[in-house]
């Protein structure tokens, strides 16, 4: 079986500095033996925000038939999850909030439902992967987005412990990640690292 | 004159704990003599920041929908108070979606320079936010603060307030908390009070 890498490039800009970080790491752990990738543009998955309904606190499903349908299925089959996604106004950009917000199936299959959300014998074995990208400086400017990051992993199985962050600052217009000293280098050991350590914990 | 207040409801779900808690603040503003309006953000027809950064040429939004009379009209205003429950640690999609719009003001500020407010502008007008959330958690808003307060700093809103009220589970929702509702229609008297008060005559 490869490892089965599941990417959401959560940016409404195409091929601008968060995609680019993602397809730096994508490209390298392509290089990788056996290792499967499916990229998910979100701007062209047709996914809605959260109705605030609560239906699946019941239903175990969301009511909403849209492109989540397609994505519920592969965030479970995934081993490692990337969700690359830039800073707007001081948060996660809102196209990437939407997809975080319809997680809510999975938070309440796994704390209302008391349902697994993966099988028990795959827990421990997925990872998760956040990078983003900032056009303001500021050490502080991806803070308000971690804590939406984390819901998303914590809720699909994805422990705190196993999530790693690339988040670079200062690249605003397209194309600036391109002269960053270290982004690319940085995303590709990260992808090496990230597809050794899956390797590991899926063999034992 | 009349203090022009605008509140932004920006959850999907109509007439839940954070438009009541909305509602609440808007009847105090309306009882001090304000000019009150509510707009429900799930029936305007706007679309997310597409991030191309045209505006940072002409200082223009090149995407022409309701976000954009929007926006005026919150400028026009002296007070804005935009409203959103807590999901997933953050304000919902549809409120940062029109947060994430702003940024052609921010251009006008900050690229182009076409605009410039004072620090008495600033003061003159207050922002608040207003939330609830279903967890307990001391630090369920911590996260959603600062896209709140970039947003007021790009429209030149003072940040005067949060009317915020966690642990809705708890509470089976806003009409059980204690105070919430008493606070948030206190708050709304005593912001449009301010306000009247910075224009003597």
């Amino acid at each position: 079986m490869p490892i089965k890498v599941l990417a959401f490039a959560g940016s409404p800009r195409r091929h601008g500095n968060s995609e680019t970080l993602l397809d730096w790491v994508l490209a390298a752990m392509q290089k990788e033996d056996d290792v499967a990738i499916d990229k998910v543009v979100l701007v062209d998955a047709n996914v809605n925000p959260c109705r605030g309904c609560n239906a699946c606190e019941t239903l175990n499903k969301c009511i909403q038939r849209d492109g989540m349908d397609v994505i519920h299925d592969k965030i479970i089959d995934a081993d490692v999850i990337i969700l690359a996604a830039p800073i707007f106004c001081m948060g996660i950009c809102s196209q990437a909030k939407a997809l975080i917000d319809r997680f809510q199936v999975f938070r309440s299959r796994k704390f209302v439902l008391k349902l697994p959300v993966v099988p028990p014998e795959r827990k421990g074995k997925r990872l998760g992967v956040f990078l983003s990208t900032a056009g303001q400086s500021w050490d502080h400017v991806f803070q308000g987005a971690i804590p939406s990051v984390k819901c998303f992993f914590h809720v699909i199985d994805v422990r705190d412990r196993d999530i790693q962050y690339l988040m670079i600052n200062g690249v605003d217009e397209k194309g600036a990640i391109m002269k960053h000293p270290t982004a690319q280098e940085d995303a590709e050991r990260l992808a090496r690292e990230v597809i050794a350590d899956i390797r590991v914990r899926l063999a034992e | 004159m009349s203090v022009k207040v605008i509140g932004i409801s920006g959850s999907p779900h109509r007439h839940g704990n954070t438009e009541t808690l909305l509602d609440a603040f808007l009847d105090g503003a309306d009882h001090a003599g304000g000019a009150v309006e509510k707009v429900i953000l799930k029936d305007l027809d706007f679309t997310p920041c597409r991030g191309c950064n045209a505006c940072h040429k002409e200082g223009e939004c090149i995407v022409k929908d309701e976000a954009l009379p929007l926006f005026d009209r919150i400028l026009l205003a002296d007070c804005v108070a935009v409203a959103s429950p807590i999901y997933s640690m953050g304000i919902t999609a549809e409120l940062k979606g029109l947060i994430d719009r702003s940024q052609y003001i921010w251009a006008r500020k900050f690229i182009i320079r076409t605009l410039y407010f004072t620090d008495d502008h600033i003061r003159r007008h207050k922002g608040l936010f207003i939330s609830t959330a279903g967890l307990s958690w001391d630090n369920v808003f911590d996260a959603a603060f600062p896209a709140i307060t970039a947003f007021f700093n790009t429209m030149g809103f003072e940040y005067y307030d949060n009317i915020i009220a966690n642990d809705m589970d708890r509470w089976k929702g806003i009409r059980g908390h204690p105070t919430a509702l008493r606070e948030a229609r206190n708050k709304g008297e005593e912001v449009v009070g301010v306000i009247t008060g910075l224009y003597p005559d």
